[in-house]
């Protein structure tokens, strides 16, 4: 683009300045709300107003801050399976596959063992470690199974895992509608109730897995810079060929990743049908926890692999999809407020990613143009 | 039985549509993993269009006219920034399926309009479909511009050096794939299944992803590949027909993505790919820098 | 210049008489470059005379790629302009140097490999437009082969030839589209001696019967004795010396070219120690699932070289990566300090001291985006004594990479800088230290001094020559006899997945090598 004697071009970035990895989040974020202003066009309240009442809902009002802590919880258990994947390189967009596996898991141990009675007590506190266990290891078996398959025949695991959430998707449809196992007793399309001894233990309204997630933050960035698993990890995600070269062996990374990957994924699902109050069973509309599962997605893209860097984020995103989902129900908006906004953020993100790589930069046209040239071959 | 079969001829032509699309990006270097996404844009942009105007002609402009456009952005963000094709390409599946879901939640419900008229008892798409097949072999095999478009995505140093604009090229390709997802979303929306709901393809674009791989870049093989999938998917929406009473039907409707999985796995293997795997570009997803 | 240099290098001067230079057919006035972080070249002018072979000399980094793409329309010269028959032009693409009857033979191929000949040689021709009419051109291309003296199977995919047929098609290609002026970038570097001379003459036969320009560029001294008229020599992107050939010698163009002297270190032939490697018939398959090792066999002993010479893509990469893991053996024995190791894994030989230089150090033996010591750590991560429980020792890896900065001088800013801000010869540099440091009793070094420039190559030979007096046996694969005959203490030329010998040094001829790596004495069923 040229800007009388000077063009503006994009130019390889040497290296990238400190903070900025930081700011061109915050700006991707910004910009994406400043875009969803348009969503509040057809809006009864102002543009800030709509702002307003988002914000309040999601961070002020208890009521709300409590839902956005919970839903951060789950997000980021989203995040943490995909950004494990991602640091090797490979792209879990199987997040919602591994969800619905996890949850079908751990709903299934009171399924198992209840005898023929829903509502019968147990034993809770080692029940509650089997589910949560469960749904681990059922998200991993997915996750993995990708996993294997990309790490030994070099199958596409985009393919892989979209197609494994529609099986699993199809999956818990099976089960909890039309007289499939899991279905309640009162028929509505849904599963069975969790029986009350079974809830996660809540304080304050914030259910156990608040630590087990934070846990999850450090542990994985502790993975990720000191170790020598995850030095491996980062090798593999940057270079496979030099990785291979150094003795690294792509088949088993691979599919740990995916593993602890699908892990994560599957402890969200655990966390989603029995740790939010109000909801305590696989609900009939499973499908839309699998969509938030995207976010957790986009949180991992734009923390760049940093696994404390993506709680604020995803926090932020949990209240923002929250309070966008109240700000449509008092402001009349259309469904799909949360959605857009989502997509919104992915368009930013991306925009912003070539800032990580190429810089604006404003140079002196070439003298072609503002030099005349001799016609003529003058002597050398 | 016949109705069964024109019906998944029809939705044999969504499959196709848009992996020929992509089939031809790819050729030229360019991987478009969002397909999904520009499918869902241009659907839904058709399906408001022709609502709010009542006419087929002005939707299926509208739907081939933002399948363009995203593919133009896909193109902007792969070619001029050089910037990593999966990115971009998860990055218009997410955006698509966002906004999609918020602009035509408003419209949600049936089209309402009388359906467009089968031609032979054939659905007017499927022979729609069969031209484009032929007319891309034509000019991908048998003209100079394919040989551009396939050297391009075998080794665009090559092309550049004899005087083939490369990124003019692929810029030409990815918006003619663009352009054919939003041609398969809107025959979806306005004529395989005229009702809007959000996430309406479920997966589809994702399968018609794993169609050009299965195809070996080969539009022929694509032909025959779509139409077995759209007998597969219609079987799978109402097995009752073949296997009454047998399995849930939403066990019916994992099938299809069930079968996806061992055909992928098949031609990953070394063994495959030895004896036919040569014909992927070569250069497919790498971004290209001059000189 | 080693004797064996000039040895292998008597050309004939395929060049008669110096050609008219009458009227300059093309020039270059004040023509500067930038890239970020170089200035690449700086106001360089260049006459060339119709009808002449000119030779543009240079070490790497010289600027001569850079001068010939601005010359071909694939990068714009930030200032300067060019001039074509007197008349001032600009190429905004190489079409529009094609336009004008300017062809371009680049270093690397540029054809498209799964396609055929004739495919590739039609690409992108103004005159083939609409429907490919192949037929019509098929017969217009021979007629230009045998006119011109460059014959190939039009037919043939591109990936099925040698590497001197695809130069030939690429050159057969450039005259199709009427270029008068014919660029060739380093056309001698993957060519046997054979197929040299063939070239030579065939671009002799070019300008003096046909009146093609040639302007080729190189780094070699022999080609430019032999084959030009004029020469000019290009040195830190700035014209050196403007000759004409018949006026200079070899030590007047090196000195242009280096500015200064450099001496080669001879090695000192040591007492050779047990058998450290033995290999017995070992095959494999390249890439594209075709034999590309057909039965390899020798062994090597400590404190001994072997130099395995031949043109890139007989079998070498793929000897080199069997030998460190990275390829499965589809038959055959190695045998490692008497341990049979043929299945071992890349990690387990790292750890049984066998090192591993690649070829390609950008991309397999080094992690651009990662800091000096994560490079370090590459190989480094599975050493108990810098990974202990699970953790890696970051200060011990930093010591470590401290000591090789200093150790074998290499710039860079500071141990954490990013691998991709070193030079080629200061990330080989840092490559060879990582290696070496690890003290492998088998190094298997694989073009380690390719692309270097004269100091770099001279350290890394130096390198080599100190690992073998410290016990360890060397495998050395090059593409330049010199480099080979300078070193070794065993010689075995290979083509087409075969060794064609294995000579001590004393018995390998240059000439004698130089055929076998032709292909001199090899026949089908391997037997010599």
């Amino acid at each position: 683009m040229r800007l009388g004697r000077h063009e503006l071009t994009l130019e390889p970035r040497q290296a990238l300045p400190p903070g900025y990895t930081v700011l061109i989040a915050a700006g991707a974020i910004v910009v994406a709300l400043a875009l969803s202003s348009f969503l509040f066009v057809s809006a009864d309240a102002s543009v800030l107003g709509a702002y307003r009442s988002i914000f309040a809902y999601a961070f002020l009002n208890p009521l709300g801050l409590t839902a956005t802590l919970q839903r951060a919880i789950y997000l980021l258990f989203c995040t943490f399976a995909f950004l494990v994947p991602l640091r090797a390189g490979l792209w879990n967009i199987g997040l919602p596959g591994q969800v619905f596996a996890g949850a079908l898991a751990a709903f299934a141990v009171p399924f198992a063992l209840r005898g023929g009675d829903t509502q019968a007590s147990f034993a809770s506190g080692g029940l509650i470690i089997l589910m949560v266990v469960a749904a681990a290891a059922a998200g991993a078996a997915v996750g993995g199974f990708a996993g294997v398959l990309r790490a030994r025949f070099q199958v596409n695991e985009i393919l892989v895992t979209m197609m494994l959430n529609s099986i699993m998707f199809w999956l818990v449809a099976y089960m909890i509608k039309e007289g499939g196992p899991f279905m309640s007793p009162t028929g509505e399309g849904e599963s069975f109730a969790l029986p009350p001894g079974l809830r996660a233990p809540l304080w304050r309204g914030i259910p156990f897995t608040a630590l087990l997630v934070v846990a999850a933050a450090v542990l994985l960035d502790l993975l990720f810079a000191k170790t020598a698993l995850g030095y491996r990890i980062r090798a593999l995600g940057e270079n496979p060929a030099a990785a291979r070269y150094g003795g690294i062996i792509p088949v088993m990374l691979s599919l740990i990743v995916f593993v602890l990957g699908g892990a994560f994924a599957g402890v969200a699902g655990y966390h989603a049908f029995t740790a939010i109050p109000g909801v305590y069973k696989i609900a009939g509309n499973y499908g839309f926890y699998g969509d938030l599962a995207f976010y957790g997605l986009i949180s991992a893209l734009i923390a760049r692999g940093s696994a404390l860097g993506a709680v604020p984020i995803a926090v932020l995103f949990a209240g923002l999809s929250l309070g966008a989902r109240f700000a449509q129900g008092a402001l009349h908006l259309p469904f799909g407020v949360d959605y857009a906004l989502l997509g919104l953020l992915m368009m930013t993100f991306v925009g912003s990613h070539v800032l990580y790589t190429f810089r604006f930069a404003l140079r002196r046209t070439t003298a072609e143009v503002l030099r005349p040239v001799a016609p003529e071959l003058p002597e050398a | 039985m016949w109705e069964l079969l024109a019906r998944s001829l029809e939705a044999s032509t969504i499959f196709l549509f848009a992996a020929l699309g992509e089939l031809v990006n790819q050729r030229s270097g360019v991987l478009n993993v969002g397909l999904e996404g520009l499918m869902l844009f241009g659907g839904t942009a058709a399906f408001i269009t022709t609502q709010a105007t009542g006419s087929y002609p002005l939707g299926f402009l509208a739907g081939l006219a933002v399948g363009g456009l995203l593919g133009l952005a896909h193109g902007f963000f792969s070619i001029s920034l050089r910037g990593d094709q999966v990115v971009s390409g998860m990055g218009l599946w997410i955006l698509s399926f966002g906004l999609t879901t918020y602009l035509g939640s408003p419209y949600t419900g049936p089209l309402g309009l009388s359906r467009i008229p089968a031609v032979f008892g054939l659905s007017p798409f499927f022979l729609l479909g069969v031209v484009l097949v032929t007319a891309v072999w034509l000019v991908l095999f048998r003209t100079a511009p394919g040989l551009a478009v396939r050297s391009a995505g075998e080794n665009p140093a090559a092309a550049e050096a004899s005087g083939i604009p490369v990124g003019g090229i692929r810029y030409l390709c990815v918006v003619f794939g663009g352009v054919l997802a939003g041609l398969s979303g809107a025959t979806y929306t306005l004529s395989y299944n005229p009702v809007w709901n959000y996430n309406f393809l479920m997966g589809w674009g994702f399968v018609s992803l794993a169609l050009v791989f299965f195809s070996m870049w080969n539009p022929w093989i694509l032909l025959a590949g779509a139409s077995l999938f759209g007998i597969m998917w219609q079987l799978s929406l109402s097995p009752e027909l073949v296997l009454p009473g047998v399995l849930s039907r939403y066990v019916w409707r994992m099938v299809p993505f069930a079968i996806t999985i061992p055909i992928l796995t098949l031609i990953s293997t070394s063994w495959f790919r030895t004896r036919w795997g040569l014909t992927k570009p070569e250069a497919l997803g790498r971004p290209y820098a001059k000189g | 210049m080693p004797d064996a240099a000039r040895r292998v290098h008597n050309l004939q001067r395929v060049v008669s008489a110096p050609a008219a230079a009458a009227r300059g057919i093309l020039a270059a006035r004040r023509i500067t470059k930038r890239f970020p972080g170089v200035l690449a070249l700086d106001r360089v002018d260049l006459d060339v005379a119709p009808g002449e072979i000119h030779a543009i000399l240079g070490q790497n980094g010289a600027g001569k790629t850079t001068l010939m793409n601005i010359l071909f329309g694939l990068v714009q010269p930030d200032d300067g302009a060019l001039y074509l028959g007197g008349r001032q032009v600009s190429f905004r693409s190489p079409h529009d140097a094609l336009a004008q009857g300017i062809g371009m033979v680049h270093q690397t191929r540029r054809l498209v490999s799964a396609h055929t000949v004739l495919e590739n040689i039609v690409l992108g021709h103004p005159r083939v437009r609409g429907f490919l009419d192949l037929r019509g051109a098929r017969s217009d291309v021979q007629a230009l082969g045998t006119r011109y003296g460059f014959t190939v199977d039009l037919g043939a995919r591109v990936w099925q030839l040698p590497e001197g047929e695809r130069q030939g098609v690429e050159i057969l290609k450039a005259l199709y589209r009427g270029a008068r002026i014919l660029i060739l970038d380093e056309p001698t570097s993957a060519l046997t001696p054979p197929e040299v001379k063939t070239l030579l003459a065939g671009l002799g036969a070019l300008v003096r019967d046909q009146g093609v320009t040639v302007l080729l560029v190189t780094h070699k001294l022999p080609i430019v004795m032999a084959a030009s008229h004029r020469v000019t020599v290009l040195r830190g992107g700035r014209v050196a010396a403007r000759l004409r050939t018949a006026e200079a010698t070899e030590e007047i163009l090196v000195k242009h070219m280096v500015g200064r002297d450099i001496t080669f270190r001879t090695p000192e032939r040591a007492a050779a120690g047990s058998p450290m490697i033995q290999v017995e018939h070992l095959t494999a398959h390249n890439d594209k699932g075709q034999l590309a090792l057909r039965g390899v066999s020798f062994s090597l002993r400590e404190k001994e070289i072997l130099g395995i010479a031949g043109v890139t893509g007989n079998g070498q990469d793929e000897l080199a990566q069997v030998l460190a893991g990275l390829r499965p053996a589809v038959s055959g024995r190695v045998r490692f300090d008497g341990r049979n190791v043929t299945r071992l894994s890349p990690l387990e030989r790292w750890r049984m001291g066998i090192g591993y230089v690649p070829a390609e150090r950008a991309e397999v033996a080094s992690i651009a985006a990662f800091s000096l010591v994560e490079n370090t750590a590459l190989t480094y991560h599975f050493d108990p004594a810098f990974a202990r429980r699970g953790l890696l020792d970051d200060s011990g890896l930093k010591g470590l990479t401290r000591r090789i900065l200093t150790d074998y001088n290499i710039k860079a800013p500071h141990e954490y800088a990013r691998a991709q801000h070193l030079s080629g010869g200061n990330l080989q540099k840092l490559i060879l230290g990582r290696v070496l440091s690890r003290k492998p009793r088998l190094l298997i070094a694989h073009l380690p001094t390719q692309g270097l420039d004269v100091e770099a190559t001279a350290f890394v030979r130096s390198a080599l020559l100190d690992a073998k007096a410290a016990g360890a046996a060397v495998l050395l694969i090059s593409e330049d006899l010199d480099e080979i005959l300078s070193l070794s203490d065993w010689v075995a030329p290979i083509y087409e997945g075969r060794f064609g010998a294995v000579l001590p040094r004393e018995e390998a001829d240059a000439e004698l090598i130089g055929a076998m790596m032709a292909g001199l004495g090899h026949r089908e069923d391997g037997e010599r």
